[in-house]
């Protein structure tokens, strides 16, 4: 059997340059063909094993929605548009204040001790949580990264919890009562008066307490909202 | 060959021009392209998955406000693996000095990456993952990111060298060989998995 085409297809192959059609060729013929078979399985088994043990934990979506969560939390990152004629000064400018930043976070960070690490620091809060739809970031206080909440993650003082849109979730207190979070919205636990405190940055989040509850309070940026009753909704345009 | 299918959608060009004309959304579309490809190049230095995703964020941040420096937008993937490489040698320089400087206790390269990494397929054990990345960091860097490239970013040989300014004969060449090495190295997993 004339296998010089079959193996000039597996060169192809590796380089990426075959099409859907000359992939079936390929596997047509490698099913009578010993040889090409081993050499095409090899070809495929290590493509696999590379693309297995490089691969995210996070999905690519998931992925998408971490960098998204930071440049909506983070406004100082923004993209200029395009200049192409930026010049000898401008390019110096640029790696002045890169310079400066990059001195600046040299000292944070010696100053501070911190190890790059993904583990809060903070004390964990008595609260679970008891529903999750799509996909919920979060980020412990004093760290960069946003991880994908799960439904078994401790809740930690200073966490800041970020839905992405179709995304919504439920916390439970000790006491039963929940604090539902709609999509898009931003909610951060802060320590306020010796006791934890919800604080709403903007989106939508529904509190359901039981009776009868101690004084409870939202916050946003526009002032603290009292819980009256047992059940209400606060929204942060 | 599905991860080629999604370099046929809009082109990377016309979702840098969108973004720099304030459209966030067609940013999200680049990260989510070539996301697979910056956890990949930043695991191909610094091993542990959880830190990799830290430094492919990372990137894609700085990427977003750099990117009106970008003088060919037909080159985002040579210049974003560029910008990862560079984030990867910072975190890594960052890392010892934290444990020289300040004697803190810095996780080794060796145990980082026998940390578990959780993938969704799980054909391959954490060890056996662990020898195949640890095989392909001791390839020349040319051929590690080449070989990244190729396999967690979906591009061909010919996309790869027009991204990284290179002939695409030259590409082949390293591709092939880089093939070579590692089908030799890694025979008895690719025996095992079979």
């Amino acid at each position: 059997m004339n296998c010089e085409k079959y193996k000039k297809l597996i060169e192809k192959y590796i380089e990426g340059a075959i099409g859907d059609e000359q992939v079936a060729e390929l596997k047509s013929h490698a099913e009578t063909c010993e040889q090409c078979r081993e050499e095409f399985e090899q070809c495929r088994g290590l493509g696999d094993a590379v693309r297995e043990a490089f691969s995210s934990r996070m999905s690519t979506e998931e992925g998408r929605a971490s960098v998204m969560a930071r440049l909506s939390a983070e406004p100082g990152i923004t993209v200029r548009r395009a200049q192409y004629n930026l010049g000898w000064l401008a390019g110096r400018r640029a790696s002045i204040a890169a310079g400066i930043l990059l001195a600046i976070g040299l000292t944070l960070g010696f100053y501070m001790g911190k190890a790059s690490t993904d583990k809060p620091t903070a004390a964990k809060v008595p609260m679970r949580v008891a529903k999750l739809d799509g996909t919920i970031l979060v980020r412990h206080e004093g760290l960069d990264s946003w991880q994908v909440l799960k439904a078994n993650s401790a809740i930690h003082l200073g966490d800041t919890f970020h839905s992405t849109a179709k995304s919504a979730f439920v916390l439970e207190m000790e006491d039963k009562s929940t604090i539902e979070v709609n999509q898009n919205s931003m909610l951060v636990l802060k320590f306020y008066n010796g006791e934890t405190q919800f604080f709403l940055e903007y989106g939508r989040c529904t509190a359901a307490l039981e009776s009868p509850h101690s004084p409870f309070f939202i916050g946003t940026p526009h002032g603290r909202v009292e819980a009256l009753g047992t059940e209400f909704t606060v929204t942060v345009e | 060959m599905a991860e080629e299918f999604r370099h046929t959608m809009t082109s990377d060009e016309k979702l840098i021009s969108d973004t720099l004309s304030g459209n966030i959304t067609s940013f999200g579309t680049l990260v989510e392209r070539y996301w697979n490809m910056v956890v990949g190049l930043a695991m191909s230095k610094i091993g542990e998955p959880s830190e990799a995703e830290d430094v492919a964020q990372e990137s894609f941040l700085k990427a977003y406000s750099q990117l009106h420096c970008l003088r060919q937008p037909s080159r985002f993937a040579g210049w974003l693996s560029r910008i990862t490489l560079q984030q990867c040698s910072n975190t890594i320089r960052g890392k010892i000095r934290c444990r020289s400087a300040l004697g803190c206790k810095a996780t080794g390269i060796e145990d980082l990456n026998t940390k578990a990494a959780n993938p969704c397929n799980d054909r391959l054990t954490e060890s056996q993952r662990h020898f195949i990345r640890e095989r392909i960091q001791r390839l020349p860097e040319k051929f590690q990111k080449l070989i990244v490239m190729r396999f967690m970013g979906g591009l061909s040989a010919v996309q790869i060298a027009k991204q990284l300014g290179k002939r695409p004969g030259t590409v082949r060449v390293w591709l092939h060989r880089a093939y070579k090495i590692l089908r030799k190295d890694l025979a008895p997993i690719l025996e095992e998995v079979k």
